[in-house]
């Protein structure tokens, strides 16, 4: 199991990671998104997968999975929406007045000489 | 336990969230937001004083012990950088107050204020790994909002960059706790030192140490700066004032904590990375501060510069080292945000950050003028202003430990520091100034500013002249740097 | 504190004064306030000479004693000599400035402040044993030469000028700097004292040699020498008393200075030896030929500085071979060179003094300084020109001036190197002495062109524009006191010998002498036919012969001094602009803007770091053996989970890849169940689907995802990087989980999370109280989110954002964004009734299971918010503006404040921060419930998310 997990997130972190380095917006947004979800994933996975009953306290179980794990990436998913969210509002804001979304146009550095 | 110590953090987050509430009266947004600054200030004072007197702090969160809980622990480090952070918040509020315009006042500029130096208090405070990561989230985002509030084109487009950067610095960042938990089973820094001592930091610890490396740099722009000079460029003065000497230095923090207090076991694979990090940091910095004749990008190299220094005694990292690194993070942070505010002043009286645009300002403002050549030679390290002791020290133990190419990298970038910005104020106050339309506003000539740059620049002095005062304290700071167990026995009292 | 110290401090204390004195005294000049400072110093060390002739004056105050820095003033001879040279030529410099600067109302009190900055800075340096207060007064010369030469900054080249002696110095500084850190490493002390105590310990050190190298750039750019000698012409751009004070007789002397200082500790090493002298005498030919071709009497005077400086530095050097001796008889031989060099040190501040003075008279006058011009001054101002003839005749070496007496010196000292039996020197070292009499030849030479050029010739007014006449006295009275000093010193030389020069040597020379000896100086007009005599007599003939020759074809070479002073210069130049067209060219090539090329810049980094750490590593094992099974289901999310993410980058719809990216997030939240993480597949479920809407919201108005017409190599480039790091994070993932078998903290919360903290469902018990503080601080981060994406669709500045600026609104007019959803469907209105009321309530109760079944603040929040985002979607934005007449960003707030005043509530209770107490209580409806603080906890999370995730899709949503 975890061998199988440990490639899926490669696989998610690689996808991601190509859409990071694609022109468009969008696809660097959802780019991000699949990081997150790797990255989610890598933590499970890095605590050991299955290694008890969901943690419920409950007279008739023994073990739990680690519940620590679920914790941290609770947190992490609640502050990516956030960041994802903003992300979003940003690029569509910078769309709206710069008039593309391919960020090699967006290179600037004309303030520079 | 010492619920003072939380203080720092729950000031600017309680005044932040009171000030949202206060979105249209800016009158009051300002004083809260400028008395809450000064408290804080107050606050850091009495913490180090708690420090030195009773040594290290600490608060566990929800009264649960360590390893379990959330444990918030202030060393001399981290209560000296408070201090200094705070006394930079505060000088970047009131910059604001007579730069930042109604606008974005109304648009929660303060609270934004506020939450980002809570964040940076919380990461100088936090004892566990993964507290860090939301502390710098709590940083990050506020950052997001302030440079790209305004929403002009240089700002969108910058923003976009900067964000996609810490986004995926942020990632990595999880990635790394992630490994080490499954590693280590533990989030706690002083456990977590512990158990890397256990395990051995050979192997895939290693690793991970590399990977918390790369992500740390990401934030200081050690090394890994690209996105920083662009970037900084884009927001008005006072963001770029607060960005330039908080935002990386808490980077710097990360980094020096876990390569001192974590990961200090095999320095002959982490510290030859930080050195090589460190010299070409310098090395880009100074070249990049000598390319362009333009005001803002000038200064967003001296940042990089700065880095690379901090950069050369991280990677010395004896205790002398922490010691130079210590006084000279305080030196760097107060006078880059001098450095930047002066800059925008700067910008603002002249109407543009073209250099070539700029002459003669000095019979106008010469305030500014002699200000900035003081901040310059406080940069270059020229004695008695604040950056000499840090440097002699640093550069000190660099020649101590042999590292005599650091050494002269650092040496040969204060001259560029000279160069660059000697050459801002020659080019900027000197000369007869070009008759033309004043091209903005009027700049800001208020006492209150000028007072600030002004107490400012007197730390700069004090720091130099009393450095024998201040390095009692920079001593215990590097002294604990220097010696994990002291943290370690302060966080894990068994 | 001493007296000492006091001495040394007055002067910064009066250039502060003077700078606040602007006030009062308005009429005042203000060279009257601070003449009194070289006074009282000039005094002051007069009156320590019997004194220092016995034994050296020291007085400590610490700065930073920890870094072994510590403000120790050794007042010994060397120190004496250049402290009365600087109080007395100050004094002098002074007096005079007040008649030049007569009209320069303006700002007296800047120059004047920067005057006394420098006269105290110099004082420091000559003063200090710490090597690093040295260089910290060392630095503040530089810093006020640079001010000084700037004085009149309007003008370009003063700019020039300044920026150039202050970059040459400052470097040298620098050098100099590290050259002292290392003299540190070696010995473990900064004091100049100590440090010549333990010369034996360094000597042969491996660093000795750098660290000399450095010390001698320091003093080499700082006494002009050969080539770093270019920024002192330009330097002649201030005003000329400060050229006279700073640029003749004092500032340029500091490296001379530091050579005689530091000999003790460096005099072993030939390297020393060689440097030195070699450097000195370049640069004393150099700088003598140059000074013949100069048409402007300043520029005249500076290159003749720079050779009379190399003189000096090549005489400090022959006499350093006494260092190389074994026997005290043949040391004393050569130490008599560095008797010349400071015999001449102190001459020429005389005798240069005296002439800069002079030049200033005839600018002053006459309004030119350029040789072409002027003549026949003789008999409009015979004063000027008695001091100007004795000061030229000092200094081309003829007697009866202090000038020839040292002239000769240098002769025999650069005679008697021939005797020095080291690398055969008997044999070529012949050709030393032949250079210097070359040297003096040109010396001659510029010196009578000078007196001959400005006085001579017949006198027509034509030439002038102001009619010139006699200087005022005020002006005259400085130049006749050193001209008179130059003639005293010719006469009765033994004066100085035995009260300045004697006192001088024990410092250089310190190992010569058993304790309480002294040196014993003779300096005597006529040593009988000696071959001294007969070069001085051929070095007149032929000098004359030539300026004769010389004025017969018209001065031919004069003019030629621009084209002349070209090539150093032009490297410096080129140097600059090179090197800032250089790094423009590198950085704008890495620098470009494109965020992609900085993200695989990273990304390359993360590999390359990475992969090379793990395949130094020892050994690299995977072992699976604790690996969980693997069953069918799993596999095929799994698989599901794969082919979703593969298709996002190859799908070109935009809707499209939307949706597969949800898809993605729903198979992850599949995952999150089969794991037995039911909070996390909750609360997984709920963003994506708020995530998903606000995608869409967005990305209404972005242009069609078009086929990225990109290069090949663009994708494979992309593609290798992908890959490369999927294949790293993937192995250290493997590494890591592979063989180790530490146990993890979270027993304890399996543990304890029911009795210390009453709540059964274990994650939502670390949420909201084992780690609150995290939950607190996400939730902030989600507020923070919010106000930012307010401000952000809100807030529209177009300016560069540094003005003051306004809210533009025909700019929100113009974007035009149709109601993003806007639904008349019957079915679907009735049913969102229905179905939001069963979220809410179900929301609620999600709440307060929380702390023991699946659910919490946050899950029960984000769910109310999408039931509230159902109802936008099913009526329109506006309708739940209308329904819900709400400020969610208040609510936010209010969110908050409760979360964190809960935390802080603790307090009361002096209790940690985020201490949670709870018991168990019946309430209606949910029965038997157990509330805990944490719920009140809970309740601020779950309000601030309702606001936050309203405030973020209204703001879109309702943005037009």
């Amino acid at each position: 199991m975890e061998l199988v997990m440990a490639i899926t997130t490669g696989l998610l972190f690689a996808v991601a990671v190509y859409l990071i380095l694609s022109r468009s917006v969008l696809r660097i947004i959802l780019g991000t998104s699949l990081l997150t979800h790797g990255v989610h994933l890598l933590i499970m996975n890095m605590a050991g997968l299955k290694r008890g009953s969901a943690p419920l306290i409950s007279e008739d179980t023994m073990s739990y999975t680690d519940p620590l794990p679920q914790a941290l990436i609770l947190t992490s998913i609640v502050i990516n929406f956030g960041v994802t969210a903003f992300f979003l509002v940003l690029a569509y804001r910078a769309n709206q007045t710069l008039g593309t979304d391919d960020l090699e146009k967006l290179r600037g550095g004309d303030e520079n000489e | 336990m010492n619920n003072l110590i939380v203080l720092p953090l729950l000031l600017p987050l309680l005044s932040a969230i009171i000030l949202v509430f206060l979105r249209k009266q800016v009158a009051v947004q300002r004083s809260i937001s400028g008395i809450s600054a000064l408290l804080n200030i107050v606050i850091a004072v009495i913490l180090v004083g708690q420090i030195q007197s009773d040594g290290i702090q600490t608060l566990y969160m929800g009264g649960w012990i360590p390893p379990y809980g959330i444990v918030f622990v202030a060393d001399m480090f981290a209560g000296l950088l408070i201090l200094t952070a705070s006394v930079v918040g505060a000088a970047c509020i009131f910059y604001s107050f007579s730069s930042i315009g109604e606008e974005r006042e109304r648009m929660y500029f303060y609270p934004l204020v506020q939450f980002l130096l809570a964040g940076v208090y919380g990461s100088f405070l936090t004892g566990d790994l993964f507290n860090l990561f939301v502390c710098f989230e709590v940083m990050l985002i506020s950052s997001y909002a302030l440079i790209v509030l305004g929403g002009s084109k240089r700002q969108l487009r910058e923003s976009i960059k900067y964000m996609l950067v810490n986004i995926l610095s942020s990632a990595l960042f999880v990635t790394a706790v992630a490994y080490l938990y499954g590693a280590l089973g533990t989030l706690n820094m002083a456990h977590l030192s512990q158990r890397v001592a256990e395990a051995g930091q050979g192997g895939m610890l290693n690793v991970i140490a590399i990977l918390l490396m790369i992500v740390f740099s990401l934030k200081a722009g050690l090394f890994l700066f690209f996105w920083l000079p662009g970037s900084y460029a884009a927001p008005p003065a006072a963001i770029r004032a607060l960005f330039a000497a908080l935002l990386t230095k808490v980077g710097v923090y990360a980094l020096v904590r876990t390569f001192s207090l974590i990961f200090y076991h095999d320095p002959a694979v982490t510290h030859t990375w930080l050195g090589w990090m460190a010299g070409a940091t310098m090395v880009l910095g100074s070249i990049g501060a000598i390319a362009y004749r333009n005001v803002s990008s000038i200064l967003n190299y001296q940042v990089v510069i700065g880095i690379g220094f901090i950069g050369l005694g991280l990677a010395i990292a004896t205790q002398a080292a922490w010691d130079g690194v210590v006084f000279y993070l305080m030196h760097d942070m107060l006078a880059k945000v001098l450095l930047f505010i002066l800059g925008g002043m700067l910008i603002t009286a002249a109407g543009t950050e073209k250099l070539l645009e700029i002459r003669g300002l000095i019979d106008r403002y010469p305030l500014i003028g002699w200000l900035f050549l003081g901040t310059t030679l406080a940069l270059v390290g020229i004695p008695p202003l604040s950056g000499f002791p840090g440097k002699v020290m640093l550069i000190r133990s660099a020649f101590q430990e042999q590292a005599f190419v650091l050494a002269a990298i650092g040496l040969i970038s204060s001259f560029f520091v000279l160069y660059s910005l000697i050459v801002v104020f020659k080019q900027a106050f000197w000369g007869s100034e070009l008759d033309q339309e004043p091209r903005t506003t009027v700049p800001p000539r208020s006492k209150l500013l000028n007072g600030t740059i002004l107490a400012v620049f007197a730390l700069l002095v004090f720091l130099g002249v009393n450095a024998e005062w201040v390095y009692e304290f920079v001593a215990q700071a590097g002294h604990v740097i220097a010696e994990p167990d002291l943290y370690i026995h302060a966080v894990m009292k068994e | 504190m001493s007296l000492l110290h006091v001495a040394v401090f007055i002067p910064f204390l009066f250039s502060a004064g003077l700078l606040v004195s602007r006030k009062f005294l308005e009429s005042m000049h203000r060279g009257w306030l601070a003449l009194p400072v070289p006074i009282l110093l000039f005094v002051f060390f007069l009156w320590h000479i019997p004194q220092v002739q016995e034994t050296p004056i020291i007085h400590a105050a610490s700065w930073i004693p920890s870094l072994g820095i510590t403000i120790t003033f050794n007042l010994d001879g060397l120190s004496l000599l250049f402290a009365l040279l600087i109080s007395g030529i100050g004094l002098l410099v002074v007096l005079y400035s007040i008649y030049y600067l007569d009209e320069e109302k303006k700002d007296q009190q800047r120059f004047y402040a920067y005057l006394l900055l420098f006269m105290g800075a110099m004082l420091g340096v000559v003063l200090s044993d710490n090597l690093l207060v040295l260089y910290a007064f060392w630095e503040i010369t530089s810093i006020a030469s640079f001010l000084l030469i700037a004085y009149w900054y309007e003008r370009e080249r003063s700019q020039y000028g300044a920026l150039k002696s202050m970059l040459i110095t400052v470097f040298g500084g620098l050098a100099m700097f590290a050259g002292f850190i290392l003299l540190y490493v070696m010995t473990g002390t900064f004091s100049i004292r100590e440090i010549i105590s333990q010369v034996d310990n360094i000597t042969g050190h491996s660093l000795i040699l750098p660290a000399l190298i450095l010390v001698l750039l320091g003093a080499f750019t700082k006494s002009a020498q050969f080539p770093f000698h270019i920024w002192l012409p330009d330097a002649m751009e201030a005003p000329t008393p400060v050229s006279a004070y700073l640029h003749s007789a004092t500032m340029v002397k500091a490296g001379l200075y530091l050579v005689a200082r530091c000999s003790p500790i460096f005099a072993m090493q030939a390297q020393w030896f060689w440097i030195v002298s070699i450097g000195g005498l370049i640069t004393l030919i150099y700088g003598s030929l140059k000074a013949v071709r100069q048409t402007d009497l300043k520029a005249l005077l500076a290159y003749s500085t720079i050779s009379q400086l190399g003189l000096i530095m090549c005489l400090l050097g022959l006499g350093s071979a006494a260092g190389l001796q074994t026997s005290t008889a043949t040391s004393l031989f050569f130490a008599q060179a560095t008797t010349a060099g400071l015999f001449h040190l102190f001459n020429h501040a005389v005798f240069k003094g005296a002439l800069f003075m002079v030049v200033g008279i005839v600018d002053h006058e006459t309004g030119t300084r350029d040789l072409r011009k002027l003549g026949g001054l003789i008999r409009i101002m015979p004063v000027t020109f008695t001091i100007a003839s004795i000061g030229a005749f000092s200094m081309a070496g003829l007697p009866p001036f202090g000038g020839f007496l040292s002239k000769e010196m240098f002769f025999t000292s650069v005679l008697n190197i021939r005797e020095l039996n080291m690398w055969s020197l008997e044999s070529w070292g012949v050709l030393i002495p032949v250079l210097a009499w070359i040297a003096s030849v040109f010396t001659f030479m510029y010196s009578i062109i000078l007196l001959v050029r400005t006085f001579g010739g017949k006198y027509d007014k034509e030439r002038y524009h102001n009619k010139p006449h006699e200087a005022s006295i005020g002006l005259l009275v400085s130049p006749t006191v050193l001209a008179s000093l130059a003639l005293a010193i010719g006469l009765f030389p033994a004066l100085p010998a035995t009260w300045l020069i004697e006192p001088a040597m024990t410092s250089v020379h310190p190992h010569l002498l058993t304790p309480g000896e002294h040196f014993h100086i003779h300096i005597r007009m006529w040593h009988g036919w000696t071959t001294e005599v007969w070069m001085t007599a051929a070095l007149i003939a032929i000098g004359a012969l030539l300026v004769i020759l010389y004025k017969k074809r018209g001065w031919v070479l004069s003019g030629s001094g621009e084209k002349a002073r070209f090539t150093l210069n032009r490297l410096y130049d080129k140097t600059l602009e090179g090197s800032e067209y250089a790094s423009e060219k590198l950085t704008s090539l890495y620098m470009n803007g494109s965020i992609r090329q900085y993200l695989i810049y990273i990304f390359m980094f993360f590999v390359i770091a990475l992969s090379t750490t793990m395949l130094a590593l020892p050994v690299f094992t995977l072992d699976f053996s604790d690996h969980a099974p693997i069953d069918g289901y799993e596999l095929a999310a799994i698989v599901a989970l794969g082919l979703a993410a593969l298709a996002v980058p190859l799908s070109q719809n935009r809707i499209a890849s939307i949706l597969l990216t949800g898809a993605v997030g729903y198979m992850v939240t599949l995952l999150f169940v089969l794991f037995r993480a039911p909070d996390l597949a909750l609360t997984q479920l709920i963003v994506e689907t708020v995530s998903v809407v606000l995608f869409l919201l967005c990305f209404k108005h972005l242009p069609k995802l078009k086929k990225e017409n990109v290069k090949i190599s663009f994708k494979m480039t992309n593609a290798l990087i992908a890959a490369a790091v999927g294949i790293v994070v993937t192995f250290i993932a493997l590494g890591v989980s592979s063989g180790h078998d530490i146990k993890s903290i979270s027993d304890y919360f399996i543990k304890e999370s029911y009795h210390l903290a009453g709540g059964k469902n274990m994650v939502n018990v670390i949420l909201v109280d084992f780690r609150g503080f995290d939950t607190m601080l996400e939730v902030v981060v989600l507020g923070i989110a919010s106000l930012g994406i307010y401000a952000l669709v809100k807030l529209r500045v177009e300016d560069r954002g540094d003005q003051t600026s306004k809210l533009d609104t025909n700019r929100l007019a113009g974007f035009v964004g149709k109601r993003p959803f806007n639904s008349n469907d019957v079915i679907l209105m009735t049913a969102a009734r229905i179905i939001i009321f069963i979220i809410v309530l179900f929301s609620i109760n999600l709440f307060f299971a929380g702390h023991n079944a699946p659910g919490g603040g946050f899950i029960g929040g984000l769910l109310t918010a999408a039931a509230i985002i159902l109802f936008a979607i099913a009526f329109g934005m506006d309708a739940v503006k209308r329904v819900l007449p709400v400020n969610y960003r208040t609510m936010t707030g209010i969110g908050l404040l409760i979360a964190v005043l809960t935390g802080a509530g603790s307090f009361l209770f002096k209790a940690p921060f985020l201490s949670h107490s709870f018991g168990h209580f019946q309430l209606p409806i949910l029965g038997e419930t157990e509330l805990a603080t944490a719920v009140i906890f809970d309740l601020g999370v779950y309000l601030s998310v309702i606001g936050v995730t309203l405030t973020i899709i209204l703001s879109v949503g309702r943005e037009r």
